[in-house]
Parts: C-alpha cells; structure tokens; sequence
C-alpha cells in the first residue's frame, strides 16, 4: 500500500521520540520502502543532528506568521487594542502609540479587525524555516524550525505539514516526529494521522505522561500504539497498566544500550542502520 | 525580595525535573521555597520529591482553573454567515449545515470569532482547562503543579496562572524554583519571564547542545542570567567538553551519568534521600546558584 502515514509521540521528553521514528523508518528501508521522516519538533528538532547532518542549511522554504504594525499617524491612542489582546502583547506607551511585544503575541489578528481607527495594518514576518534534506536515493529527512524568540510556533508545523503535501505521494512511509508535551504544536503535528506510536520509559515519569498522551490521542480519535524504550531498565508493569486502562496495545521493546546511546549523542545513526535489529517491533510498516 | 529561579534546557529527558527537585530541598533548608511545576502537559517534579501524584488524595488542594475562554455560539442569533470561520486564524471553527462548529483542541480563546460576528451571535465562555494541584512536600515547602486537560491548549497561559497562584501563597523573601517544560516556544517563554536567573540543563550529546544553544538565544532576549550544567556526564566527554568550553564562566558543574538514578526514580526515592555521585555534585551546584543568587547586588 502506497503512502502510509505513521505519527511518534510520547508526552514526556527525551524517552526515546525520535530514536524510536528513526529505527521505524529504517526497518522500512531494509525492507526497500521509500521513507519519508518529518521532524516536527519545530522548536528544538533534532533528527538531522542524529543523523548527522551538522547544519541545516538552504531551506526549501519559510514560514510566516503575522505581526500587528501601528500606523502612528492613524492611530488615536484609544486603547482598545490593548484592552482586547487576550496575550498581553500590546502595552500602552506614554504619549505613544501602543507598544508591541512580539514574544507574547499569537498573530491572532483581533487587534488590526478591531481597531475602529483602521490604524492597524498587519506585516508578514518569517517565524521558521522548512528544510529538506535527501539523505539517500530511498530516504528522506524534513525538518521544520522556528527561529527562537517566537512565541506561536504551531503554526510553523501546520506550514510544514502543508508544505510536504505533495512529496507525500512519492514515499511508500511518512513517519512524523513531534515534540514532547502534550500542547498545540504537538496537536498539530499529531492531527490527521490514522495511527500513532507513544513512545515511553518504564518509570513512574514515564507512566505519568504516557497516560496523558494517549488521553490527548483519544480526543483526536487517533488509533494508539506504546513502544517502550530502555524497557530493561525499569518496571514494565507501570507501562502495562497504562496499556490496559487505554486500550493501547504495546507493540515494541527497545532495551538499553551504551553503544547505540554513543551513537545518538555523536549523530552517528544513518551509518548504523543495522541497530534497526535492537527494536522488537511488531507493526506493519 | 523574591527570588525566581527556573530550569529549562530545551531538549526533553535532559534531567530538568531531577535537578529542580534537588535545588527546592536545597534551597529550602535556609529559605522559603515554592516549587512551581511549569510543564503542565507533563508534570513530573512532584513525583522527583517523591510524591504519588496520581493519589489526588496526597493533594493539599486541587481546583480546576480556567486560563481560557472559547466561544459559544447563540444559535438563535446565528444566520450562518461564515464570517467566523473565514477569519479564526487557528482553523477552530468548521462550517456547520446551521451554525458554524467548534474544534475545541484548536481554539486559543483570542475572541476575534466574537468580535467579527455581524450578528452579536458569539459570546465567550471560561473553560476550566487545568488542574491546579498543591502538594506538601517532607522538606517543608509546597509544589505547586498545573496539568492541561487532555486536548486542551494554551500551555502558556496555564503556566502564568500556576505562577500566580504560587505568588499568592508565597511570601515577601520567597524562592521559586520553576521547572520549564522542553521546547523554547510558548509555556517555557511564560516560565523564564521574570526570573532572576535560568539553570540550564543540557546532556553531552549534539541534540542536546543544539537546543541548550536556541534556549539560550530565548533566555538572552529576555536578558537573564545563566548558567549551565552538564548532566548524564561521561557518555561523550567529546561533547562535554565542547559545551564546557564554550560555557566558560557560565559553566556551573556536572551530574554524572548513573543508572542508579533511574532505579530511585522507580521506587519514587527523591535523590536526597540516597547516596548517590549525584547528590553531592547537586550540592555544589547548588552552593554556586546560591552565591551568584544571594551576592547579585
């Protein structure tokens, strides 16, 4: 089957995200599938670094967001700008018109459609950058990223999605990364899939946020699937609760290893595509 | 005078939650501390101090609050226009067969629905979207946690309401010991704002030295004081190195990679209760924060 699509989540950071999406997608690609992995973890993506690219550079394309801008000679001072911005992104200025703080605001758009002097204009500005890297004939890596400072960074991981659309159709697997959490971008990069991979650690930490993952994927009504990393270091049994009380089978086991820990932190994967064998997993891909 | 610290290192899993559980036990043996948890999709420092969180019972107190509004629509008044729909920045609301719909997981409460609305058919409603809880620790200060409910967004406005609940029980010299969520986007701005200084915590491997390098940027708009340890110490003394380097003064200390500390966790033993390499190396972290904390002026 042509162009399936599989998300990584997981709700607690650092247990294993995208590890977990890198092994998946090179078990496809030992079995000669074309993949595609999307790093959707728009504010800190790590995916190239892993597989060791050191820089992103050239993006194939940018991300926009909008900015309220002031025109100073329309502008009456009224206030109602101010009083209306639910993100405290506009202060009142002394004798000045209002101020912005860009860091707070969500380019909602309330202040430029209430302003009832017609004084407030919005400006597009770029809030990321969407990279693609093709990292062999049969693999490719995209990457969204936010240039930091920016507060509303789901919209860059709507964008990205976006963007891919049509590279979809030439990859029998896209395999989407997100960030840890539980919040909107997460939400984002999670909506439209028909099947999701929560990753997590046997500890109570893990546990905890695992069951908050998959309460979020059953709002979304997203099929759910648990794969455990360092399933050899901790109490199983946590995880398997969680399962059971949410229907969410597990479906893969990775253990611990220092040598596959080495390699991430030296972003030395993509020449390691054998560590594939290290995760059990039990998922048509 | 108050003094907020906070703990952010963009990279999750990189030991923010165990480090922020070890400076509030430390801190508070001179001080009055309150700990504010400010990941509130995934809240863990509590369980670092040792607490079963999941037994609401151990709670002090746990309210819903809301940090929201999203929009209700009067069907009476409604005519279907669209308008609402067009403009909604975030996609939250769909066209309905009478009225327009609402993806709630979607909404971020701005009220621009409400304001565009030619009809006065909108009207904004609070929804309580967080679960604030106040747990007691054994070392004789509070942790104070939010948890988003599940499909619920707007993380960062949830975080400034734990913030403020926690200035509301704290007193005139109390230290905040905030633990950020991962990222550098939203909730974790909302953490660092106002701090007086920001622990980051960063692991020697290149992932977590690329996002200690964006969080970095987010904490230098902000104009902060930093300062970094190197936690997981001894799996790549390459990288180490590298982030020691660079570091320079900022540097605080390192926390040596043990497995021994995963086992703690599982059996829900705060790291100051043990004997680990681990404690000690906190320890003089701590003495260093304390120092540039208490001399600042």
């Amino acid at each position: 089957m042509k162009n399936r699509k599989i998300v990584v989540t997981g709700g607690k950071g650092g247990t294993g995200k995208s590890t977990i999406a890198i092994l998946i997608a090179f078990k496809a690609l030992n079995q000669g599938k074309k993949v595609l992995l999307v790093d959707l973890d728009i504010e800190c993506p790590n995916d190239y670094l892993i597989l060791g690219i050191n820089k992103l550079t050239n993006p194939s394309s940018n991300t926009y967001c909008y900015y309220p801008e002031i025109d100073p000679k329309k502008c009456k001072k009224c206030g109602l700008c101010i009083s209306s911005c639910s993100s405290n992104a506009l202060f009142k200025s002394k004798d000045s018109i209002p101020k912005l703080h860009k860091t707070l605001c969500s380019s909602c758009g309330v202040c430029w459609e209430i302003c009832p002097h017609n004084a407030i204009k919005k400006v597009k500005e770029k809030n990321g950058e969407i990279y693609i890297n093709k990292l062999s004939d049969n693999f490719t890596l995209a990457t969204g990223r936010i240039i930091p400072g920016i507060r509303e960074t789901s919209p860059v991981v709507t964008q990205t999605k976006k963007y891919l659309e049509s590279y979809y159709k030439n990859f029998d697997l896209v395999i989407f990364d997100t960030a840890a959490g539980t919040h909107c971008n997460v939400i984002k990069a999670l909506e439209g899939n028909q099947r999701a991979i929560a990753v997590t650690e046997p500890t109570p930490l893990g546990k905890h946020d695992l069951n908050i993952i998959l309460k979020v994927l059953k709002v979304l009504n997203i099929p759910s699937h648990i794969v455990i990393n360092q399933f050899d270091i901790g109490d199983i049994n946590l995880i398997k609760e969680i399962s059971k009380n949410n229907h969410s089978p597990i479906i893969g086991e990775l253990p611990y290893n220092k040598k596959l820990a080495k390699i991430y932190s030296n972003g030395r994967f993509f020449e390691n595509k054998n560590l594939s064998k290290l995760l059990n997993l039990n998922l048509v891909i | 005078m108050n003094k907020r610290i906070t703990i952010a290192s963009g990279k999750g899993g990189v030991g923010k939650s165990m480090i922020s559980s070890m400076i509030s036990i430390l801190f508070s043996k001179d001080n009055n501390v309150v700990a504010i948890d400010c990941d509130v999709d995934a809240p863990n420092l509590a369980l670092w101090l040792g607490i079963d969180t999941s037994n609401k019972n151990l709670a002090d107190k746990t309210k819903f609050i809301s940090t929201t509004k999203k929009p209700q629509i009067d069907k009476s008044k409604c005519n279907n226009c669209g308008k609402c729909v067009q403009k909604c920045n975030f996609d939250a609301l769909e066209k309905g067969k009478s009225y327009p719909k609402l993806i709630s997981y979607r909404c971020e409460g701005c009220q621009l629905c409400k304001i565009v609305c030619p009809n006065n058919a909108i009207k904004m409603v609070s929804v309580k979207n967080c679960l604030l809880s106040i747990f007691q620790t054994d070392y004789n200060f509070s942790v104070i946690q939010g948890q988003i409910q599940p499909g619920e967004a707007e993380s960062g406005e949830a975080v400034t309401e734990i913030r403020k609940y926690a200035n509301s029980i704290s007193r005139k010299d109390s230290i905040f010991i905030q633990d950020a969520a991962a990222g550098i986007g939203c909730p974790v701005i909302a953490s660092i704002v106002n701090s007086n200084y920001v622990i980051i915590v960063a692991e020697p491997s290149k992932s977590s030295f690329s996002d200690m390098n964006r969080i970095i940027r987010v904490i230098n708009q902000f104009e902060i004081p930093y300062g970094i340890v190197i936690n997981k110490y001894g799996l790549n003394n390459n990288i180490s190195n590298e982030i020691i380097k660079q570091s320079k003064n900022n540097f605080l200390g390192k926390v040596s990679y043990d497995q021994e500390i995963i086992k703690s966790i599982v059996n829900m033993t705060p790291i100051f209760e043990t004997n680990l390499k681990a404690k000690k190396e906190i320890k003089d972290i701590f003495k260093k924060v304390n120092d540039l904390i208490f001399n600042d002026k």
